[in-house]
């Protein structure tokens, strides 16, 4: 029944001279792997939660712009910034914007004002819609991005550009913001016993 | 691929080795990956963390300031004393003389001597050191007041709490400490001062937590923006003889709650020596009403309003201008508010109206019913007689003053305010009813003769109080006494090292 299985994994199985110190190797690969895995909370970032945002220091100034505004009480990072009519369109949005931040922070090749990236718009616009929609059919706002782009209409933040990030955004505009900071890698219990 | 790659390696050993150095390679990059994000992290850390290195109890504002100049320099200015709303404001009002019912209603108490509205925090020593409800004591053993009055006034009081215990501190006299708290409230009051993360220090509220089973170390950080102004204002009273200061939560944070806590321990903060009811004085429950304000039940936190985010230049900061939200009202109420300001102040003026109109019919039952109270006993009412009356005058002023004292409350919580006031006025009528049936008692059927209070002068003069001789001795105290305490305090100042700079 898992004859299939077997030749896959028998392809694979180094020669017995060779099987030690190819298990090492994969011992050391899976767990700095799993240390990469959990020094990076990588599992957060399936959550809505505001703090895994910050995990990337450059996004205080958007978080803490956001956490004095009146959004604050109702909508998080995600409510705005990924797309929210199906889960697949979600997800594969939340991954795809995520890995990007994640490389270009990694590289250091971030800009000192982020602006959003068409994708972005699009999906802001979106959620603007999705929440303030009974407002916005009556002034005929309840447009996509094309349309906007085709010089068929206007941004709702090309209005309203204080919402609700406020229009000072560069990294250094929020220096001493009270935002969620990282915790240590450091376990309670390891730190005891250096103590 | 038919032939396993064993085989293949067995022909062409490089494979192997490729194989090898290729997972090397992959973990050696995977590792790299792992220390950048580590390191990243501390970055973030780091972001936050003061280029100065302060101390845990350093009490000096200007000396955190070295760190955050800005944030400084908007807490500096609230030494400015202009700004005047209808009811409150920064600006010196005396409030007795506004309205002299306070004098009557305060009788024997020291709040008939000198009650102003209270001005910035930056004032907080000052003002403590001016008032003539502190007395002119001649030494560290004497005075009215004892140290419990420091323990919201200054960032020194943690300082010198982590050389004596909290009860040994209350139970010094008030001027046992002239020399030691001389910071008025700051930075450390709310601050962390290793990350600047918000902290509660207040030793009263953690116990007050602890007693409800409730645990206020590690909240989310929009309820700390609300829990460090908890940490001062809130009712509080002083325990026993030790003078303990302690918030009377253990049954409820609603005025109804509080009161059934204080009539368990028969407590009183003083007799009142016209009608002699035992009176609890309410000490502005702010946070206690504030639960009832539709803000606080829609995630507005105090420092959403009282400390906006305001932009200075290219950079935002919190406003540590703490004042009231009617001298910032962009800042404050448009941020969530679309309405102008003409008409987000008539909605506020509205709602204090409404409240300060029917503070004055409760004030005006009250001061009635101490003066004829006082008739009665004048007239041989008995204990007996005159015991429900007096439950009735405590009720009412406690409702009275649990408004009165707490300044945002009429706009806060409107509602509560309402129910609270017209609560007190029903116990007020109804002691004054029956008091007109102990009179009749007594054999007096006429109206009771009310004596001439319509300023502060014929108020005090009615209670007793000689204000110009209480005035001159502050003088002469602040001119004599005070200044060597504020020597002392100086030279002990002047070893204490000043923040270094680590970064």
């Amino acid at each position: 029944m898992f004859d299939w299985a077997k030749q896959i994994l028998k392809r694979f199985q180094p020669p017995p001279n060779w099987r030690v110190p190819v298990i090492v190797l994969a011992g050391i690969f899976t767990g700095t792997g799993l240390f990469v895995f959990y020094t990076s909370r990588a599992w957060s970032y399936v959550s809505d939660d505001p703090a895994t945002c910050v995990n990337c220091h450059i996004m205080r100034t958007q978080y803490v712009t956001w956490h004095h505004s009146s959004h604050r009480e109702q909508a998080t990072c995600n409510d705005c910034h990924v797309p929210h009519d199906n889960i697949v369109r979600k997800y594969y949005f939340k991954a795809n914007d995520g890995l990007r931040h994640a490389t270009i922070f990694t590289l250091n090749t971030y800009p000192q004002t982020i602006y959003m990236h068409k994708p972005g718009q699009r999906v802001v616009q979106e959620n603007c819609i999705r929440c303030h929609g009974n407002l916005t059919a009556m002034v005929k706002a309840n447009v996509d991005l094309d349309t906007i782009l085709a010089g068929n209409g206007k941004r709702c933040w090309d209005c309203h550009r204080e919402v609700p990030h406020g229009t000072v955004k560069s990294l250094s505009a929020t220096p001493y913001g009270t935002a969620p900071v990282p915790k240590t890698d450091t376990p309670n219990w390891l730190k005891k016993l250096i103590k | 691929m038919k032939t396993p790659l064993s085989e293949k390696i067995a022909k062409n050993p490089w494979i192997g080795w490729a194989l090898f150095l290729g997972t090397m390679i992959v973990v050696f990059v995977l590792g790299l990956l792992a220390a950048s994000i580590v390191q990243r992290r501390t970055e973030a850390n780091l972001m936050n963390t003061p280029r100065y290195k302060i101390d845990e109890f350093e009490p000096r504002n200007e000396a955190w300031g070295m760190a955050f100049p800005r944030e400084y320099q908007t807490y500096s200015q609230m030494s400015d004393t202009l700004f005047r709303s209808k009811y409150g404001g920064s600006a010196f009002r005396d409030l007795l003389d506004e309205d002299p019912r306070l004098v009557i209603l305060f009788a024997g108490y020291a709040f008939s001597k000198d009650f102003n509205q209270a001005r910035g925090h930056v004032y907080s020593v000052v003002d403590v050191h001016n008032t003539l409800r502190t007395g002119t004591p001649a030494n560290e053993n004497e005075g009215p007041q004892n140290s419990s009055c420091w323990a919201c006034k200054s960032p020194d009081v943690a300082r010198v709490m982590a050389k004596m215990s909290p009860a040994d501190f209350y139970k010094t006299k008030w001027s046992a400490m002239l020399s030691e708290i001389v910071n008025p409230i700051g930075c450390a009051n709310c601050h962390n001062p290793s990350d600047m993360t918000l902290r509660l220090f207040q030793i009263p509220l953690k116990e007050a937590y602890e007693r409800m089973g409730k645990n206020v170390e590690s909240l989310p950080l929009n309820k700390m923006r609300t829990m460090v102004c908890a940490q001062c204002h809130v009712e509080y009273y002083f325990k026993g003889d030790g003078k303990y200061v302690t918030f009377p939560w253990d049954k409820g944070l609603n005025v109804d709650d509080i009161e059934k806590y204080y009539d368990e321990y028969a407590f009183a903060d003083w007799i009142h020596p016209l009608s002699k009811t035992p009176i609890i004085k309410a000490q502005h429950p702010d946070f206690e009403l504030f639960q009832h304000s539709i803000h606080y039940q829609r995630g507005v936190s105090c420092a959403d309003c009282h400390m906006p985010y305001v932009t200075e230049g290219s950079q935002k900061i919190t406003d540590h201008k703490v004042q009231s939200p009617l001298n910032n009202m962009e800042a404050s109420c448009m941020v969530c508010h679309k309405q102008t300001k003409e008409e987000l102040i008539k909605n506020v003026y509205d709602r204090q109206d409404r409240v300060y109109t029917q503070k004055i019919v409760l004030e005006d039952l009250l001061v009635k019913a101490h003066i004829e109270a006082k008739f009665a006993w004048d007239n041989g009412a008995n204990e007996k007689m005159m015991e429900p009356v007096l439950k009735l005058i405590r009720q009412a002023q406690w409702r009275w003053d649990f408004v009165a004292a707490s300044h945002g409350a009429s706009f806060h919580a409107p509602l509560e305010s309402m129910r609270i006031i017209a609560d007190g006025i029903e116990k007020a009528s109804e002691a004054r009813l029956q008091l007109s049936r102990v009179l009749a008692t007594l054999g007096h059927n006429e109206p009771v003769p009310m004596p001439d209070l319509s300023s502060k002068e014929k108020a005090q003069a009615y209670v007793g109080i000689d204000l110009k001789k209480l005035k001159g001795e502050k003088e002469e105290w602040k001119k004599n006494v005070l200044p060597k305490w504020l020597q002392l305090a100086k030279e002990r100042e002047q070893n204490m090292p000043l923040p270094e700079r680590i970064m």
